[in-house]
């Protein structure tokens, strides 16, 4: 069962001469425990491609399912919960509230959803990510390494079934960017959840279980791995 | 509350200026009322202390005592449970070194306007009068000799009581009879059944008199068209409101300059679904606690700078009033941030994420 599934997804922008096809007839799975990446120019379409997986975009045909639910047609506030409950976003500029500590940037989902992780998996989670000592700090007082650390571990604190990372490792030098890289496919594969990294670094493919290539907002299958 | 409340503990100095101008508009809507309150006691204090329900006076002499004459027969004639006959007059008190404006009451002793002494006894002899005690502030005490300016009668201040201003002046109480002497000077004798108004206190107002040429008042519209009353208060009351209103601009500007700096942040947790209803509660009650903390360091401040107040400012501070003002400043400043919960309601997640 996939978890992630789009049927021919098309998403248009404009209209007349200034119509621009972001997506044309996009087919794509991904499944439980699978790391997944997405390369491709910038203005290729895989920004598009990631918010409408994300569910902050509907298509403009075809259907999405995430968990065998179509949310094609959903509307925002039905979106928004769908987000919360099954999406965890790594973004490019990290997502984190700057006037929270880390753990209180965790303690926010549990105002807001059930069934986030237990004390027992958020301290292994810490651990895992080696950001136990910096639990009680501001982003602010975080280097940008540990930011996005701290961000993969508030993406994956809400038990999402998927994780959508945009650009995760932009703002990190090689090696910082190589081990954010080994501790997403760590987690993915721990919690088998399924990880889609949004990428034009093309040194990250190595740690991913398949590569898509997005090309003028078509979508192919580059590479399998394993 | 839980975004509300961390964001206030990490950005105290940004908080703390919003919370002091809060504070201080609270401080001036307090002060303005303590002294709107202060200026209406000044005119109101004698009759509110009859606790009465209406007042009757001459139909020509529009609403003014002063100017309103009447016989004691046309009194005794009213339709009332209590009634009390009432003669005044204003003029100027002097000893030899102190001058003071004031009011004097011509009262019958058994009647139910009678003031309660606080100090010294009542008036048993001719000439003698119950002062109000804030004549005390102008230098004058018991035992102290009157002159006054319109007639050679001399009045003697037996004793004192409490609250007892009108029209802004210090009230004296004497018997009727004093107070005629005063009035008509030698003609005192001729005149002893005139009267300004007869106080009454009744359930049913409009039975009091079927005199057309007299008017029954209720007391609160008797105040009402005491000189400068109404304007004064009307001044100070719309300062008041004035207030409420720049309060709610004050913190809808503050907040929404806020939530913009803040558009991204919001976006961000937008996309990752939660929901705007959580976020607008969040900053409603920020909104809240600022405009409590700043409401209740205001109050406090009102009430320290009213104990150092010199007495000659005219400032008395109605608790209850304060309180319901307090709240209403607080609603006010909620409703100001209306403007930034729409702000975020409109905040497009796919924005904040670059996408």
């Amino acid at each position: 069962m996939a978890v992630l599934e789009m049927n021919q997804i098309n998403k248009t922008f404009g209209s007349g001469h200034k119509k621009v096809d972001a997506l044309k007839k996009t087919d794509f799975q991904a499944e439980r425990g699978e790391l997944i990446a997405v390369i491709g120019p910038s203005g290729s379409g895989k920004s598009t491609f990631l918010t409408i997986a994300g569910g902050l975009l509907s298509p403009t045909s075809g259907d999405i399912f995430i968990n065998e639910k179509n949310i094609a047609s959903l509307n925002e506030k039905e979106l928004s919960k769908v987000r919360l409950k099954e999406i965890g976003f790594i973004l490019q500029a990290s997502n984190l509230i700057p006037f929270l500590t880390v753990d209180k940037q965790m303690k926010l989902l549990d105002k807001v959803k059930k069934d986030n992780m237990n004390k027992q998996e958020l301290e292994q989670l810490y651990d895992d990510l080696g950001i136990a000592d910096l639990r009680n700090k501001y982003p602010s007082d975080l280097s940008g390494g540990e930011r996005q650390r701290v961000a993969i571990a508030k993406a994956l604190y809400s038990n999402p079934s998927i994780i959508l990372a945009d650009e995760p490792t932009a703002s990190l030098d090689s090696d910082r960017a190589y081990e954010v890289m080994q501790l997403l496919k760590n987690e993915t594969k721990n919690k088998k959840t399924t990880t889609i990294v949004v990428t034009h670094d093309i040194r990250l493919v190595e740690y991913c279980d398949k590569v898509y290539k997005m090309v003028d907002g078509v979508l192919k299958l580059q590479e399998q791995n394993g | 509350m839980f975004l509300a409340w961390n964001e206030i503990q990490k950005n105290k100095l940004r908080f703390t200026l919003i919370i002091g101008v809060l504070m201080l508009v609270a401080y001036l809507v307090f002060f303005l009322s303590g002294l709107a309150n202060g200026l209406a006691s000044l005119n109101r204090e004698a009759v509110d202390k009859w606790d009465a329900s209406a007042i009757v006076l001459t139909e020509e002499s529009d609403k003014s005592l002063v100017a309103s004459t009447m016989t004691i027969d046309e009194a005794e004639a009213m339709n009332a449970d209590e009634t009390a006959v009432l003669g005044q007059i204003n003029t100027i008190a002097r000893t030899d070194d102190q001058k003071a404006n004031i009011s004097l009451f011509g009262i019958r002793e058994d009647e139910f306007i009678m003031p309660e002494v606080s100090e010294g006894e009542g008036f048993s002899a001719d000439n003698e009068v119950i002062a109000s005690d804030t004549i005390k502030e102008d230098g004058f005490a018991l035992g102290d000799e009157l002159e006054l300016s319109s007639t050679d009668e001399k009045l003697t201040i037996v004793g004192f009581t409490e609250d007892a201003r009108f029209n802004a002046a210090p009230v004296l109480y004497g018997d009727l009879a004093t107070f005629q002497r005063v009035k008509f000077g030698e003609a005192a004798e001729a005149n002893k059944d005139q009267i300004n108004g007869v106080v009454v206190r009744t359930d049913d107002i409009a039975a009091i008199t079927d005199n057309s040429e007299l008017e029954a008042i209720e007391s609160e519209t008797f105040i009402e068209n005491l000189p400068g009353y109404t304007a004064q208060s009307l001044t100070l009351n719309f300062m008041i409101y004035f207030l409420f209103g720049i309060s709610s601009v004050i913190v809808a500007i503050f907040l929404y300059v806020l939530t913009v700096q803040k558009i991204s942040m919001f976006g961000v947790m937008k996309a990752q679904g939660i929901p705007s209803g959580y976020l607008a509660r969040s900053v409603v009650a920020q909104t809240f606690i600022l405009a409590a903390i700043g409401v209740a360091i205001g109050l406090i401040l009102t009430l320290v700078t009213g104990a150092f107040l010199p007495a000659a400012v005219p400032v008395a501070f109605a608790i209850p009033t304060m309180l319901i003002y307090g709240v209403v400043l607080v609603a006010v400043a909620v409703i100001g941030a209306v403007f930034s919960v729409l702000t975020i309601v409109k905040i497009d997640p796919l924005k904040a994420i670059g996408g």
